[in-house]
C-alpha cells in the first residue's frame, strides 16, 4: 500500500523500477548480495589476481564444502531447529565411508550415496529426538555432537585413513570444463533444494511448520514429518560434504567437519534465514557461504593475519544482522 | 469531577506511522474521580491513543496535560511518575514468578541491600483481593488461568497508586461474576477520586460503567456521548460510519434429521464428561460456554488434536476415531481454532499460501506448483466469501481480522468438508465484518449442506446464527434448546443450573 502512495504520481516506467528495488530489498539475501558484489570489487582493485580463474576455483571449492553443510543447516533453521552436529555428522560419515571403502572394498561409485545414507541416519536420530520426542533441537544436537566426535576418534584412534586411491579421489579433485566437482555439486543441491521449497508440497509445508507450528498441526501438516526428514537432510548433506573432503585430501581425517558449524550456522545466517524458523532462502545461504569464502581468501591476498580473520568474520555478521534490522524496518 | 481543571488531557494528538495515519487531531480530557470510555471497531486508533497516554508512544503532533500543565513522555516510566498506568489487554506477566511479585514488579518495597519480602508481600495482597478474593498471592502466575491473570495485571496497575488507570478491554476473558466484581471495583476506584479510561467492545458494559464515552473512527474522533444518549445503535452507528448491518439470520426449519456426527457418552479427565449430542445435516449448533467449560477441548478432542478417555464420535452412522488432526481432515470434519494469529494463520506467508497450504496436493503437478491455478481458485472463493484484499500474494496479516477469518473458512472449503468445528469465528472482528462472517456460514450450510457448530462465549451470536443451542457449563452439557425457545436470560440460567 505504501508503495502504490508514494509512486502514484510516476510514471509507469518509474514505478516498476521502483518496485523491482523494493522486492529486491524485501528478500533475505540481498544485504549478503551486496556485501559480496563490493567485497569481491574491492579485493579485485587492490589485489593483482584475486579474479584469476585459478583463485576463483579456489574460492568456490572453500564455500563448496561449507556451504553444503550450510544448506544442510537451513533446512534445519527454517523448520525452526537448529543442528550443532553437523560437523561431527560429517567426520563420522567420512570415517564409515572411508572404511567402507577401504576394509569392505566397496565400489568408489556407491561410496557417496551409502556414506550419505548413513549421514540421513543421524540427521534422523536427531530428528527423533526433537520431533519425535520434543525435545529442544540445541541441548539434543549438543549431545549428539559430541557422540559423533568420540565415536570417530573410537573408531580412528585418531588417526587419518588412507589412502583412499586414484579412482575415488575423482569426486573431490575432478573437474568439468575447468569448475571443480564439489563447487558443480554444491550449486547442483542448491537448485534442487531451491526446486523443493518453492515447488514442492513438502518444501512448503517446511515454511508452514517453521511460521506457525500449531497452525500447521491443526491445518493437517504431518509436523513431526516434516522437521524428521529436515533433521534427516542435514545429516545427509553433512555427509556429503564430508565425503567428498575426504577424496579430495584422499585421506579421511577425524577432524574434518570440527571448523564447519559456525561456518555453516554464520552463512544461513548471513544469507537471511532467520533463527526463529518460517524465513530463509537458499540462495541466501549460498551467498552467505560465499561471502564467508571471499573474506577467508581475501585476508590472505591482503597479508592479513589469519588470526584477524575471525575478528573480521565476526564484525560482518553483526553488520550483516544491522542490515537486516534496517531493512526490515522499511 | 469538582475540579474544573482536567487532571489528563490530550489535545489535538496525531500519530504518524511512515505514510499511515492512525490517529488524526484527536482530543480528549479526564477529570477527576472520571470513568471515560473509548469505544470503536478495531484499527479505530484506540490502542495508538492509550499507548500516547501512558508512554509507549510519542505523538507525531498535538500536546499532552497533566493537571494542566503540558508535559512530554519520552518512555512509559515518566507517565507513570505522573500516575498513569495501564492495564493492558495482552498477558504482560512474568510466568515462572508469583502472583505477589508481578504486583509489585520494579517496586518491592525495601533497602537498597534487600527487599522486605514480608512488606512487599502485603502490599500486593491488599491491592489483589480489592480486585479478586480467590488468588494466591503466592501461587506462580503460570498456574492461573487466562481471566486471572488479567485480574494480577490489573492489580498490578493499581499497586502503583497512579491516579489515572487505563483498562484496555479488561473483560474479554472474565466470566460474568468475575466481570461484575471487577466492574464494581472500577467504580470504587472512581469513588475515591481516581480516574480511567476504558476500553471494551462490551457495548452494555460501556453504557452503565461511564460517565461520558468517546467515539473513534479511522483515527478520528467522530463524536462524544453522555451515558443517557449512549444507545446501542447510537454507538454502533458511530463506530461504522453507518447504521449497523447487525442483526439476526432469518429463522428456519432444518426439514432434514439426517445425522452427520453424533457425539456419545465422551469424556477426557480434567476437561470433559459424558457429552452426547447429535449434529443434523445443514444445522448450526452453537455451543455456548465460558473459557473453562470445555468447549475448546471437546472440539479439539472430536477432531483428534487429543484422545477421549471414553465415548464415541459416529459420522454419517460410522464410528470413527481421529488419532490426529490430519486424519479428521481427511475425513472431512474440520476445526478453525479460537486463537486465529496463534493457531490458525501463518503470519509468513501469503494469503494465497494461508488457503491453499492443506491442499496444496490439488495443485502439484510433476515437477512444480500450478501456481496459477492455485491463484484462480482461491480467488474464486474469495468472492464468493466477498472477502477483501489488494493481491493475493500479499502476507496474510495485511488484512483485516475479519478478511483472515473469511480466507481460513475458504482453506476448508477447497477440500470437502461435511463437519466445520469454529471456536470463536467472530472473536476481535468487527461489527459489520462479524454480520458478513455469519450470513456465510448461513449460506455455506444451505448451498453445501455443510453442518457446523459455532462455539462461543456471546449468547448474541449464538442466538443470532444457530438453529439449536447446546450450553455446556463446567465440562458438562447442561442442556440443549432450540433456538426459537431461546432467550439470553434462559440460556444462562441454564448455565448455572
Amino acid at each position: 500500500m505504501t508503495a502504490i502512495n508514494s509512486t502514484s504520481d510516476r510514471s509507469p516506467a518509474d514505478r516498476r523500477k521502483v518496485s523491482i528495488l523494493s522486492r529486491f530489498w524485501a528478500w533475505e539475501g540481498s544485504g549478503v548480495l551486496v556485501a559480496l558484489v563490493v567485497l569481491t570489487a574491492a579485493l579485485a582493485l587492490a589485489t593483482d589476481n584475486f579474479l584469476s580463474s585459478y583463485n576463483v576455483s579456489v574460492v568456490m571449492r572453500q564455500a563448496a564444502f561449507v556451504g553444503l553443510v550450510a544448506l544442510g543447516q537451513t533446512l534445519v533453521l527454517l523448520v525452526g531447529g537448529i543442528d550443532l552436529s553437523v560437523g561431527a555428522a560429517a567426520g563420522l560419515s567420512a570415517t564409515v565411508g572411508a572404511i567402507l571403502l577401504t576394509q569392505l572394498g566397496i565400489h568408489p561409485w556407491m561410496i557417496i550415496p551409502l556414506t550419505m545414507a548413513f549421514g540421513f541416519g543421524l540427521g534422523a536420530l536427531n530428528g527423533i529426538f526433537v520431533a519425535g520426542l520434543r525435545l529442544n533441537p540445541f541441548i539434543v544436537t549438543l549431545a549428539t555432537w559430541e557422540i559423533f566426535a568420540g565415536l570417530t576418534l573410537v573408531i580412528t584412534k585418531g588417526y587419518p585413513i588412507r589412502p583412499l586411491g586414484e579412482q575415488f579421489g575423482v569426486f573431490g579433485k575432478g573437474e568439468i570444463l575447468g569448475i571443480p566437482l564439489p563447487v558443480i555439486i554444491f550449486l547442483a543441491v542448491a537448485a534442487i533444494l531451491v526446486w523443493m521449497l518453492t515447488q514442492t508440497r513438502f518444501g512448503r509445508n517446511i515454511f508452514a511448520v517453521g511460521g506457525n507450528r500449531d497452525a500447521a498441526m491443526l491445518a493437517g501438516i504431518r509436523v513431526r514429518l516434516v522437521e524428521f526428514v529436515a533433521f534427516g537432510m542435514a545429516g545427509m548433506l553433512s555427509a556429503l560434504a564430508g565425503i567428498m573432503f575426504a577424496s579430495r585430501m584422499d585421506a579421511a581425517q577425524p577432524s574434518v567437519g570440527e571448523g564447519w558449524l559456525m561456518g555453516a550456522i554464520t552463512a544461513a545466517i548471513l544469507g537471511g534465514t532467520s533463527l526463529r524458523g518460517g524465513q530463509g532462502s537458499i540462495v541466501g545461504t549460498v551467498l552467505g557461504a560465499l561471502l564467508l569464502a571471499v573474506l577467508a581468501n581475501g585476508t590472505v591476498m591482503m597479508n592479513v593475519s589469519g588470526f584477524w580473520q575471525r575478528v573480521i568474520v565476526g564484525a560482518v555478521v553483526l553488520v550483516a544482522i544491522l542490515v537486516d534490522l534496517l531493512r526490515r524496518r522499511r | 469531577m469538582s475540579s474544573s481543571v482536567p487532571v489528563f488531557e490530550a489535545r489535538g494528538v496525531s500519530k504518524l506511522f511512515g505514510p499511515v495515519t492512525a490517529l488524526s487531531d484527536v482530543s480528549v480530557t479526564l477529570n477527576r474521580g472520571e470513568i471515560h470510555s473509548i469505544i470503536g471497531e478495531n484499527g479505530a486508533g484506540k490502542s495508538t491513543l492509550m499507548n500516547i497516554i501512558c508512554g509507549r508512544l510519542a505523538p507525531t503532533t498535538g500536546t499532552l496535560l497533566v493537571d494542566g500543565n503540558e508535559t512530554h513522555f519520552r518512555v512509559p516510566k515518566d507517565a507513570q511518575a505522573q500516575g498513569i498506568a495501564i492495564a493492558p489487554q495482552e498477558i504482560n506477566l512474568v510466568p515462572d514468578l508469583t502472583v505477589a511479585e508481578n504486583i509489585m514488579l520494579g517496586r518491592q518495597l525495601g533497602g537498597a541491600a534487600r527487599i522486605d519480602w514480608k512488606a512487599t508481600r502485603a502490599n500486593a495482597t491488599r491491592h489483589l483481593h480489592q480486585v479478586d478474593h480467590t488468588i494466591d498471592p503466592s501461587a506462580k502466575v503460570s498456574a492461573l488461568s487466562k481471566a486471572q491473570q488479567q485480574l494480577v495485571q490489573i492489580a498490578r496497575a493499581a499497586a502503583t497508586e497512579a491516579r489515572i488507570i487505563i483498562f484496555d478491554e479488561p473483560t474479554a476473558t472474565l466470566t460474568y461474576r468475575e466481570e461484575e466484581a471487577l466492574l464494581s471495583y472500577i467504580e470504587n476506584l472512581a469513588r475515591e477520586g481516581r480516574s480511567a479510561f476504558y476500553i471494551s467492545h462490551r457495548l452494555e458494559e460501556v453504557r452503565r460503567l461511564s460517565h461520558r464515552i468517546t467515539v473513534l473512527r479511522d483515527g478520528r474522533h467522530v463524536g462524544e456521548l453522555t451515558p443517557e444518549e449512549a444507545t446501542r445503535e447510537r454507538m454502533v452507528t458511530l463506530m461504522a460510519g453507518r447504521p449497523p448491518k447487525t442483526g439476526a439470520q432469518p429463522r428456519r426449519e432444518i426439514a432434514t434429521t439426517e445425522t452427520v456426527l453424533e457425539v456419545q457418552g465422551l469424556s477426557r479427565a480434567h476437561e470433559f464428561r459424558d457429552l452426547s449430542f447429535a449434529l443434523r445435516k445443514g444445522e448450526i449448533l452453537g455451543v455456548s460456554g465460558l473459557i473453562g467449560s470445555g468447549r475448546t477441548e471437546m472440539a479439539k478432542c472430536i477432531f483428534g488434536a487429543t484422545r477421549a478417555d471414553a465415548g464415541q464420535v459416529r459420522l454419517n452412522g460410522q464410528p470413527v476415531r481421529f488419532d490426529s488432526p490430519l486424519q479428521a481432515i481427511q475425513a472431512g470434519v474440520i476445526y478453525l481454532p479460537e486463537e486465529r494469529k496463534q493457531e490458525g494463520i501463518f503470519p509468513l506467508l501469503s494469503i494465497a499460501e494461508n488457503t491453499a497450504l492443506p491442499t496444496l496436493d490439488r495443485f502439484t503437478g510433476l515437477l512444480h506448483l500450478r501456481n496459477r491455478e492455485m491463484l484462480a481458485e482461491v480467488e474464486r472463493l474469495a468472492i464468493q466469501m466477498k472477502a477483501k484484499f489488494n493481491s493475493l500474494k500479499d502476507p496474510i496479516v495485511s488484512l483485516s481480522g475479519g478478511n483472515q477469518q473469511k480466507f481460513i473458512i475458504a482453506r476448508w472449503l477447497m477440500r470437502d468438508a461435511k463437519v466445520l468445528i469454529m471456536d470463536e469465528p467472530t472473536r476481535g472482528i468487527d461489527v459489520n465484518a462479524k454480520f458478513e462472517i455469519q450470513s456465510v456460514l448461513r449460506r455455506l450450510t444451505e448451498e453445501r449442506g455443510l453442518s457446523i457448530i459455532v462455539i462461543s462465549s456471546e449468547m448474541e451470536e449464538l442466538l443470532d446464527v444457530a438453529d439449536r443451542i447446546l450450553v455446556m457449563h463446567e465440562g458438562a452439557i447442561k442442556g440443549i434448546v432450540n433456538r426459537s425457545d431461546a432467550t439470553q436470560e434462559g440460556l444462562l440460567r441454564l448455565a448455572m443450573s
